[in-house]
């Protein structure tokens, strides 16, 4: 136990029990030994560390060692700091494997770039004593979108006409701040259902998390655009449609037999795209929407703005019962 | 446009080497053909690497993968009868995205009249992720002939 940590605790957090006061680092390389009861010093000020945060994947806790759940001793706010741990590794992408690269840096840019943009997680890049690019990350009260969605207690074709068309206004607005970024040369990077959280309160979309960077040189946001297609397909069809959920929702064996390849997502072909043929009032220009991210499709998105200029009709259509 | 100038753009794989061997085949002994072969390699994102150093490391090194390619490529037109004053090598090192349109601005400013380029041959998954230059070429070209060797 260091005698300086003890020392802050006593003087801001004094219900925290002295036990388990640990050591205070500086230099944040060595991520793992940091834990409960340690403290970072950063920029004048001390930040106690409660745990590591951990995704929740495939019905598993994945601890992430180097993003520490934090209490600021001198101010009292809690927050995120995200620690810098360089990796490379795989990512499996439908049939792709594709390297992913880890980037502080890229990181650190975007929450520069969209610094008081609430369309996105906000926070400050700074450097510990080592020049480590530690992110203090704002906390974000919410839930995720695909959980909040995925709770709303009705069926399609309520959901559908009373809920859906502020989902997709909303979600229209998480499009173009990502069209925003790849303005500015940047990619979100990891465009994914638990990346988007609706904040409690003000009910807006905010995007979370841009540490991750790929070499997609001739399609550069390719990736970005089939996240945001995944997400809009989700949300159409209140769920993902697989032969399982179609029987769940009791849809006959028929109607599944009756469907071609071509109506399935071009990534994940058991992921059905052509929603309208389960849902007759989704109007023909929003199908045709999502039928850009199918087998059948011949034409891509390229841009975002692409994809906007296709979206922002259907905002008119859905908004009729 | 001048359609016996014909700009070969490589990148050192195999479907390259056949576009190369293609170019050779059809015009190689003829007169009036002249052939500049273009490399361009676009240096990695440095997000993609820990540090400075590692990025310079990587960025020799395809660089000198490049200009021994284009060695390799200009011996296979002198071999099949091109007279090597006909032929040119140009390697370009790029930080922006698209090959695809340097390649067309390249076909421009230096009036070609001919484009030719591999195609390793995508599924549309990979097109639509990854993204395709022969396609692109394909796409924007003007005012040119475009031939894919796939």
């Amino acid at each position: 136990m260091s005698s300086e940590v003890r020392k802050l605790v006593e003087r801001y957090l004094p219900d925290f029990p002295i036990i388990h006061c640990g050591k205070i680092y500086r230099d944040t390389s060595e991520f793992m030994n940091i834990s409960y009861g340690d403290v970072i010093a950063l920029n004048g000020l001390h930040y106690m560390v409660f745990r590591d945060e951990a995704e929740r994947r495939f019905g598993m806790e994945d601890p992430k060692y180097w993003v520490k759940r934090c209490q600021v001793l001198e101010t009292g706010e809690r927050c995120i700091l995200k620690l810098v741990f360089y990796e490379s590794f795989p990512m499996k992408i439908g049939p792709f494997v594709i390297r992913c690269h880890r980037s502080a840096e890229k990181e650190g840019r975007i929450l520069d770039l969209v610094k008081d943009d609430l369309r996105f997680m906000q926070g400050v890049p700074m450097k510990d004593e080592k020049g480590n690019l530690v992110r203090v990350l704002k906390l974000i009260r919410g839930k995720r979108l695909d959980v909040a969605v995925g709770a709303i207690p009705v069926d399609h074709r309520t959901y559908f006409h009373e809920f859906f068309p502020e989902i997709l206004e909303k979600f229209i607005g998480s499009c173009e701040a990502i069209a925003f970024l790849h303005s500015h040369g940047e990619k979100h990077g990891d465009i994914r259902r638990d990346h988007l959280w609706v904040e409690s309160g003000t009910g807006e979309y905010r995007w979370i998390d841009f540490d991750y960077a790929f070499d997609f040189f001739e399609n550069p946001f390719g990736l970005d655009l089939f996240g945001l297609g995944n997400i809009l397909l989700f949300l159409v069809g209140k769920g993902h449609h697989t032969s399982q959920k179609m029987r769940e929702l009791r849809f006959g064996e028929d109607v599944f037999n009756a469907l071609p390849p071509e109506d399935f997502s071009l990534m994940f072909h058991y992921r059905l795209v052509n929603l309208r043929k389960l849902y007759s009032y989704i109007p023909e220009e929003l199908n045709r929407v999502l039928m850009h991210f199918s087998v059948g499709a011949n034409v891509f998105y390229e841009t975002v703005d692409e994809l906007l200029e296709g979206l922002y009709p259907c905002l008119d259509l859905v908004s009729r019962p | 446009m001048d359609f016996k100038k014909i700009l070969v753009a490589v990148d050192a794989s195999d479907n390259s080497v056949r576009a190369i061997t293609y170019v050779a085949e059809m015009v190689g002994s003829s007169n009036g053909f002249r052939v500049e072969l273009l490399h361009i390699t676009r240096l990695p994102d440095k997000d993609l690497f820990p540090d400075e150093k590692s990025w310079d490391e990587q960025r020799l090194r395809q660089e000198q993968k490049a200009r021994d390619f284009l060695k390799e490529a200009r011996a296979i037109l002198e071999n099949k009868g091109m007279d090597p004053g006909a032929v040119s090598e140009r390697g370009l090192c790029i930080m922006e995205h698209s090959i695809a349109k340097n390649i067309l601005e390249i076909q421009e400013e230096g009036g070609f009249g001919t484009v030719v380029v591999g195609r390793r041959g995508m599924s549309k998954a990979e097109e639509f992720l990854f993204g395709s230059v022969s396609s692109k070429i394909v796409q924007y070209a003007k005012h040119c002939a475009v031939w894919v060797v796939a």
